[in-house]
């Protein structure tokens, strides 16, 4: 990307404010091999619903109407392809044809293009279909150029839990063990949901605080389940639940790895010592009680006499 | 005919992918009492939930709020359940033949991936109603499912055959990537009905806000719909199709895919109303 990425597409993001490296440390200011004048080598394209401080950094900036990011990539994978599109309907969603056949124009004869994209495009009505579309989009480019598309991460290492449970499981998220395996399906087993439905009857939060986040009444449920939260502070996930367990900040006072946002692994060297446990130890340390515990899945007395 | 009522509601939910008319015809009552379903992480014996009546056969009906029940006759391929009461999530998933009656609301999945049979809800149903499972290649493969009330989001997500015909205003997404089958909707939809469809019919009794990939082609009453007007008329399903009735647009689409699916909107002539 430094070295290539000749067309850098923001779309739902703000990162001259959320991310205020990425601009002049990883996407668009770097020199490289390929691009040895950096941001002047590169074409910068935002699409975003208002005019953030990143607009001033944009070379096009497309302002489209709220919620109409699928049918704008949509139209977008039409053009790619040259098919037909109704321009009074594209109209409706901000832009004119014209702006839409330039992108793609671009797009094109780009050597090689990059797409980020945010929480405005991920979190918005139609979210995982929405980013399906733009991944979509991105594949279908590289019948032309090359072309990726990349997640812009919110909180630290939200991205290092998504590679492991990738690694360990073959499924990013939304996976269920109830019966010894892991099973995939977001929507029935994604955290929120199970929460909203109240399909739970307990809690482990970790390095998270959905508490301040997630709509009230998986809030709501949390309270009334025993929830168990590890953190280095007291969230508002603590304040509602039974069991709170401080622990060492990692990467100020405890080791570890973080992931960056491409994915890319860095150690974490602490540079203060914590009196609190780090939260690997802490999950050990759950984990080592229940182990002795009898195995619920192999010796399963076929019996009534059991409790919840 | 055996009679299933639920004795309490289960905590979390209660995976019952047992209770079909398939595994049940051939057991024994006692056997039936002793068949495992799966209690979040825990295995539990179907008569801590269940309260068992009558005499094993082809023929089911539960009774009971089990919206918390899932896979309630997976991949069934006879016989005939009745639920009086909600059912949970994936009821009737990759059922192979069979009828399912329910007189309630389901939950999400319902149908998913089914290959032959019939559902009927009265009530309303979830999301992704006759839908692939996520990284399938095709949801319903054939079979009918049929909707009183609303259903969610999603539904027919990649299906290849069969007809889902939904009462009363569905979400977002209906037909998303469908490649055939057919799709009824007798009061419309909310946005983006036939995203990214490729083949196969969506027909609206109501206006429906169309994707800008979506081309308008003519205005005419296609044959078969006379054929499925037949077929829905054993539902007590009505489905206009005459000239003196009003006329269907269609729109063919998804361009961006590109497709050459077909979206039906019915217009009635002045003064006509239908349903």
């Amino acid at each position: 990307m430094r070295n290539r990425a000749d067309l850098v597409i923001y779309w739902g993001g703000n990162p001259a404010e959320c991310h205020p490296r990425h601009f002049t440390k990883y996407a668009l200011m770097p020199k490289g091999k390929h691009l040895p004048r950096g941001r002047k080598d590169r074409t910068m394209v935002l699409v975003d619903i208002r005019e953030t401080k990143s607009v001033k950094a944009a070379d096009i900036f497309l302002q489209i109407r709220p919620g109409r990011d699928f049918e704008v990539l949509t139209i977008l994978r039409a053009i790619v392809k040259g098919q037909y599109v109704n321009p009074a309907m594209v109209a409706e969603t901000g832009l004119t044809i014209e702006q839409l056949r330039d992108l793609v124009d671009r797009m094109k004869r780009a050597r090689f293009g990059v797409m980020f994209f945010g929480m405005g495009l991920s979190m918005t009505r139609g979210k995982h279909m929405n980013s399906s579309a733009i991944l979509t989009l991105a594949a279908e480019l590289n019948a032309y150029t090359k072309f990726v598309a990349m997640p812009m991460r919110g909180h630290g290492n939200v991205t290092g839990a998504d590679v492991i449970m990738r690694w360990t499981t073959g499924y990013p998220f939304g996976i269920s063990f109830d019966r010894g395996y892991p099973r995939f399906n977001p929507g029935e087993f994604s955290t929120v949901d199970l929460l909203v439905r109240g399909d739970t009857d307990a809690a482990l939060i970790l390095g998270a605080d959905p508490g301040a986040t997630m709509p009230q009444p998986a809030i709501d449920h949390l309270a009334r389940i025993p929830t168990i939260v590890l953190d280095p502070k007291v969230t508002h996930t603590s304040r509602l639940a039974r069991v709170h367990i401080t622990t060492a900040v990692t990467g100020i006072s405890a080791p570890g790895t973080g992931y960056r946002m491409d994915e890319v692994p860095l150690p974490l060297r602490p540079a203060l010592k914590s009196p609190y446990p780090t939260d690997e130890e802490v999950v050990r340390r759950i984990h080592e009680l229940v182990r002795v515990k009898p195995d619920w899945l192999v010796h399963q007395p076929r019996t009534t006499q059991q409790v919840f | 005919m055996l009679q299933l009522t639920l004795k309490q509601n289960p905590p979390v939910p209660l995976e019952a992918e047992l209770i079909s008319p398939d595994t049940l015809a051939r057991m024994s009552l006692d056997e039936i009492r002793a068949l495992p379903l799966q209690l979040g992480k825990h295995r539990r014996r179907l008569d801590e939930f269940f309260d068992i009546s009558g005499a094993p056969g082809l023929e089911l009906k539960l009774i009971g709020d089990l919206s918390r029940v899932k896979w309630l006759g997976r991949g069934m391929s006879q016989g005939r359940i009745e639920i009086v009461g909600n059912a949970g999530m994936h009821l009737g998933a990759r059922m192979k033949g069979g009828e399912i009656e329910v007189h309630g609301n389901t939950g999400d999945w319902l149908g998913a991936e089914m290959s032959q049979g019939t559902i009927r809800v009265r009530g309303d149903a979830g999301g992704q109603v006759g839908a692939a499972y996520r990284g399938s290649v095709s949801g319903m493969k054939n079979g009918t499912i049929i909707i009183d009330g609303t259903a969610g989001l999603e539904i027919g997500m990649r299906m290849r055959r069969g007809l889902i015909v939904v009462g009363k205003r569905v979400k977002d997404f209906a037909g998303l990537q469908m490649k055939g089958g057919t799709i009824l909707l007798r009061a419309g939809s909310e946005i983006r009905a036939g995203a990214w469809m490729v083949r196969g019919t969506i027909i609206s009794l109501a206006p429906l806000p169309l994707l800008p990939t979506f081309a308008t082609s003519c205005s005419h009453n296609p044959l078969f719909l006379r054929l499925l007007a037949r077929q829905l008329a054993d539902w007590d399903i009505a489905l206009p199709a005459l000239d003196d009735q009003g006329t269907y647009d269609c729109y063919s689409g998804d361009s961006s895919v590109p497709g050459k699916g077909e979206l039906l909107i019915w217009r009635p002539r002045n003064g006509s109303t239908v349903q």
